[in-house]
């Protein structure tokens, strides 16, 4: 399945894929028709009090004032109430606990399952028609947690762990991103959520479980080495191959995501290459550095290495 | 008292030469000292002409920023400019324009409006005055440093700390902006002054042109709403400077106690904007119905609820960082709720127009626009505040959408109108009601352009604040269409530009009362007076112009009013009381002085040096901002004397009492003290609650030395009741003991609450930082009570002071109450600490 970049509406909040996103939906659509409707009317009561001259009447401040927001306000608060009671009450026990932490710029996702705790990055894999409990925690600044298709979002603050029931309803790739100013490359920071069937998630989580893919050609190799020799295992964790790095994104399946540099670009051998020989020229702020000493054949190789761990 | 003819003299009094005429004692200073002036009309204008260049500043950031989102991944500005520019253009909008400017029009029409010479505290206009005007100069001159803050205008912690905002970006935001703040507080406080104490003879609260009322609830709004953020922004900064760990969450801090100081006055801002805008529309709609304003009560009522409720919503800007569900719903309850005194005021506005025949000028075309824009916005608003919707709109363009109708529909509109509507009383000649009708359906229709798409673009899922946005997902043509409306809308305001800078010359002249007007500023002829009355008239309605045939009827200077008489040569207006408007006193006005200049020099001299770490520069600067104050304040007292005020008033000259002008301010100054004071203890109370067992980490205070410093300051108590009664006893030598005794007690009290807490770490917990900062705080206040004092001493000892002027230490008096009352409650504070459980 291709990326959700190019996806028309990928992102966006007039969607039903998630329980939180489907009911708040008929909540923005109401609110915005009745929104219109009242100014359209108090447009019309100015027209006609402009072109009157009987003076104005103390029952238009009292009706239009005071009694008529008071009725609507109260069915608004009712109405909003009882949808974020839906949304919030779904909070079950056992239900799986995902661990998001959110990084400068990217965001370190941790699946708890069956006592084992499995680690991925930048892309979340939610079962379908399962509540699933975000356990949101923040590194270094204040981010927030928002995919619009699928729910209302979640600030990630230090010091606090914020959590978040969702329900993902629709098979398919949605477009997450943080939604609270983080600093230099704030725009940059996106991720991608893919919901599977409930065994598929299984086989998932199986899979985050598991060693990395083998290298196989020579070329695979070669690109293995150069990570294991260039420094690159101090902060990336893959596998089977070095599993101690954390200050950077687990990268034992990154070939498998649809996108790079936390959603921001197709995932491919070139840009994998370009990403990695200028970091700082694609992520301003990024913590990695530019390995732009590499030679053109290493960096080719340690391209097609990552891109095949799927 | 009777009245005294010849006015009795005191060695130094600035007295006018006894032939002096009323146009040359109140002649403004041309050349060089002109920058002297502190008439309300000069600095009003400074603050108008002023606010306005940070529009265009601020709007042209704002067309930088909507051309980077022309289209997908831009590379017009980098993400650093962008950050900065979108940073900035905030910032100087909502600090550097919208209040100022405001505040500007407040100054210039209040006193006209309410028949009053000048603002009661014309020297503190000044001072306001270059406090902003030098504050804006520093956070802008962040460009020249390549350092223009990039935070956002919220400043949010931990990213504007030293960890991940290093450098000097996040210290010229806080640094400028407070000192700018300044311009705002002390405007408030002379604001609050002026309309409670000078008012035409008869004016009663209730008699008040509707503009007073809206500027009166704005101007304690200011007062309480702005110390959180003052607070705030200086605990951030002793974070940076100092290292001192509020918002830390490894010992005790927290990142959301800043989002909590921050909207307490973000919310309340909100409303500090759009009231005096409503103001505006409720004078100028009157005009141009010709008839007075439908329900004055319910909008007076309104806007009382308005400020009070304004003040219990600050939580709906943080739905999302993880509020229990409890305090979400009741947050979002209460946020709707200001949905009712907004409808009154629109359906009062709606009723207005119902009373006559509206004419359809620039102005009102203006005012219409507000109303459609504005109930859109509130509109949305009222969306917002359901936290379900919030969770998806929240901090997307859905947002900038809101904010902007809200911003621009209740602020920038009713403002334009007003520029339309008291150009002809600025500069004698009116503006172009054709170009007029252009300026406004291009910024209409471009402002709709530009915003109206954005609700689409936010929620179909575009965060704020990105620089870039990827293509192809659904919002690269709403994108361009916002861009292409944000420039019909800037060819409305440059076309206002032209209009304005054409009218200068060639405008038509304006005649007398031009819009057929029914309040105060129009009863001279356009470019009126300096001194805005040679006589001032009794008022017995709210439009004075309509009702009394003999204000238009006649020349403007032969209306029959109190004080045609000059005496002794000074400016002087006529104070009256608060509620009655009946005539209480006369009221000395200061002469053009470059002192309030030079004091605001020097505290932007120790400001900047601050930015610049020049530690001793700063302090330097301190001292000659002291300095300057103490020159300020020296001055023989004009108290003791009584004067004909004509009209069968004889009155006191600057009365000792309660309803004193300068008590009123202390009183004023007070509440922004203990506004300061909460801010300080609601930090306390928040980090103790969130991190009870980082409280229990910080040393309790010493239970003895608290005791002490509450016994400290039941003494300072005391003695500062003692000092009043012996000074309006005018038993002068006894008052100078008693100021030397209320010296030591404030010694006394700032050694014992510092001993109390001496084990305390202020690096070692954020309770115990913000425990030393409240101790900060009380003891800058036991420093100024000290410097009061010893001011009040030194004037009696080197015989400055007579009998009957004992207007400083009964000031004083209050001011150092105030004081006491606050190491009382401070060392209440200690003591719960004590018994209820640090370690």
């Amino acid at each position: 399945m291709g990326s959700t970049l190019d996806q028309f509406g990928s992102q966006t909040t007039f969607a039903d894929a998630g329980i939180g996103a489907a009911r708040t939906v008929w909540l923005t659509n109401s609110m915005s028709i009745i929104s219109l409707v009242i100014l359209a009317f108090v447009m019309l009561v100015a027209l006609f009090a402009w072109r009157s001259t009987g003076g104005g009447r103390v029952w238009w401040i009292i009706g239009g004032g005071i009694v008529f927001p008071l009725i609507t306000l109260s069915v608004l608060t009712v109405a909003s109430a009882t949808t974020l009671r839906s949304i919030t009450g779904e909070a079950q026990p056992e239900a799986p606990v995902i661990e998001i932490t959110a990084y400068q710029y990217w965001w370190d996702v941790v699946h708890h399952s069956e006592g084992r705790s499995l680690r991925d990055a930048n892309e979340i894999v939610l079962p379908l028609n399962m509540a699933v409990t975000l356990q949101l925690k923040s590194n270094d600044v204040i981010h927030s947690f928002w995919v619009p298709s699928v729910s209302g979002k979640m600030d990630m603050i230090p010091g606090r762990i914020n959590e978040l029931t969702i329900t993902a309803t629709k098979e398919g790739r949605f477009r997450g991103q943080c939604a609270e100013f983080c600093g230099l490359s704030h725009p940059l920071m996106a991720f991608e959520v893919l919901v599977l069937p409930v065994e598929e998630y299984a086989a998932y989580l199986e899979s985050l479980d598991e060693d990395a893919r083998d290298a196989v050609t020579p070329q695979q190799r070669r690109g293995k080495e150069v990570f294991l020799t260039s420094g690159c295992t101090a902060c990336h964790a893959v596998n089977g191959v070095s599993e101690n790095g954390r200050l950077g994104p687990d990268l034992s399946r990154v070939g498998a995501r649809a996108s790079l540099g936390a959603g921001m670009w197709r995932m491919n051998r070139g840009n994998l290459a370009g990403w990695i020989a200028d970091v700082g020229d694609m992520k301003p702020g990024a913590q990695m550095p530019s390995y732009n000493d590499l030679s053109g054949p290493d960096l080719r190789a340690v391209a097609a290495w990552l891109e095949s761990l799927k | 008292m009777t009245a005294v003819d010849e006015p009795q003299s005191y060695s130094g009094t600035r007295k006018g030469e006894p032939d002096k005429t009323i146009e040359e004692v109140w002649a403004q200073p041309t050349g060089l000292r002109w920058w002297s002036s502190v008439s309300h009309r000069v600095v009003g204008k400074r603050f108008i002409y002023t606010g306005f260049a940070f529009f265009i500043i601020a709007g042209f950031l704002a067309l930088l920023v909507r051309t980077q989102l022309i289209v997908p991944g831009n590379t017009f500005l980098d993400n650093e400019t962008y950050n900065q520019v979108f940073t900035m253009h905030g910032t100087l909008m909502m600090f550097l324009f919208a209040i100022p400017i405001l505040e500007g029009f407040a100054v210039y029409l209040i006193p006209m409006m309410l028949g009053a010479r000048d603002l009661i505290f014309p020297r503190l206009g000044q001072f306001g005055y270059y406090c902003y005007l030098f504050g804006g100069i520093i956070v802008l001159s962040s460009f020249l440093f390549d350092a223009a803050p990039d935070g956002g205008w919220f400043m949010y912690v931990p990213l504007t700390t030293n960890a991940f905002t290093p450098g000097v970006s996040a210290d010229f935001w806080l640094i400028g902006i407070t000192f700018a703040e300044i311009a705002s507080v002390t405007a408030a406080v002379e604001l609050i002054v002026a309309i409670l104490c000078a008012r035409a003879p008869g004016m009663s609260l209730t008699k008040m042109p509707i503009f007073a009322w809206y500027i009166l609830i704005t101007a304690f709004m200011i007062a309480i709403g702005f110390p959180p953020l003052i607070i705030g922004s200086i605990l951030l900064e002793a974070n940076r400077l100092l290292g001192l760990p509020f918002f830390d969450p490894t010992v005790g801090g927290d990142p959301l106690l800043w989002q909590h100081l921050f909207w307490l006055f973000g919310h309340p801002e909100v409303y500090i904007i759009f009231l005096p805008a409503a103001g505006m529309v409720a004078t100028i709609l009157p005009t141009f119905v010709g008839k007075p304003l439908f329900g004055y009560g319910f909008v007076v009522a309104a806007v009382i609820s308005m400020g009070f409720i304004s003040f219990g919503l600050w939580a709906h800007h943080m739905f999302t960082t993880g509020l229990p569900i409890l305090s979400l719903s009741l947050f979002s309850a209460a946020s709707t709720m200001v949905a009712v005194p907004t409808g009154v005021q629109i359906f009062a506005f709606i009723a207005t127009l119902a009373q006559g025949r509206p004419r359809m000028t620039t102005p009102m075309l203006f005012v219409m626009g507000f109303l459609f824009i504005f109930v859109l916005g509130g509109l949305t608003g009222v969306m917002l505040a359901s936290v379900p919707f919030n969770w998806q709109a929240h901090d997307s363009y859905f947002v900038v959408a809101h904010l902007h109708y809200v911003l621009i529909g209740g602020m920038v509109f009713p403002l334009f109108a007003a520029f339309y509507y008291w150009a002809p009383h600025i500069t004698g000649r009116m503006m172009s009601e054709r170009l007029g009708k252009w300026v406004f359906w291009l910024m209409f229709i471009g402002f709709n352009a530009t915003f109206f798409l954005m609700h689409v673009t936010g929620l179909r899922g575009m965060p704020r604040r990105i620089a870039t946005y990827p293509e192809g997902i659904g919002w690269d043509r709403l994108n361009l269409l916002s861009t292409l409306g944000s420039y019909i809308l800037a060819a409305g305001v440059a076309l206002f530009i032209f209009d304005f800078i054409r009218h200068l010359r060639h405008g038509e002249r304006a005649g007398r009362d031009p819009w057929r007007a029914g309040t105060m500023e129009w009863l001279y002829p356009t470019v009126a007076i300096g001194f805005n009355f040679h006589a001032i008239p009794p008022v017995e309605t709210r439009e004075p112009l309509w009702n009394n045939p003999n204000m238009l009827g006649k020349n403007a200077e032969d209306v029959e009013g109190v004080m045609r008489k000059m005496h002794d040569g000074r400016r002087e207006t006529i104070g009256c009381d608060p509620v009655s408007g009946s005539p209480v006193q006369i009221v000395r006005l200061p002469h053009p002085t470059f002192t309030p200049m030079f004091t605001a020099f020097a505290l932007a001299v120790a400001f900047a040096a601050t930015i610049a770490s020049a530690y001793f520069v700063a302090i330097a600067g301190i001292v000659a901002g002291l300095l300057g104050f103490t020159i300020w304040a020296w001055e023989p007292s004009d108290s003791g004397v009584t004067r004909d005020a004509g009209m069968g008033y004889v009155l006191p000259v600057n009365m000792i009492e309660k309803r004193s002008h300068m008590h009123i301010a202390t009183v004023g100054t007070m509440l922004v003290l203990y506004a300061l004071l909460g801010s300080l203890i609601f930090a306390l109370l928040y980090l103790w609650n969130v991190y009870p067992n980082f409280a229990a980490q910080t040393a309790q205070p010493n239970l003895l030395w608290t005791g002490l410093s509450m016994l400290a300051g039941l003494v300072l108590l005391i003695l500062a009741m003692i000092n009043r009664r012996v000074a309006v006893a005018d038993k002068i030598g006894l008052a100078t003991v008693m100021n030397l005794a209320v010296i030591l007690a404030s010694i006394a009290c700032t050694a014992c609450l510092a001993l109390a807490i001496q084990r305390t770490d202020p690096w070692g917990t954020a309770l115990g930082a913000t425990m030393w900062a409240t101790l900060g705080f009380v003891a800058l206040n036991l420093f100024i009570t000290l410097y009061w004092a010893l001011f009040n001493a030194a004037r009696k000892v080197t015989g400055r002071v007579g009998a009957g002027q004992s207007l400083p230490d009964f000031n004083l008096a209050t001011y150092a109450k105030g004081t006491a009352v606050m190491v009382l409650i401070t060392g209440g504070l200690f003591l719960a600490a004590t018994l209820g459980g640090l370690s």
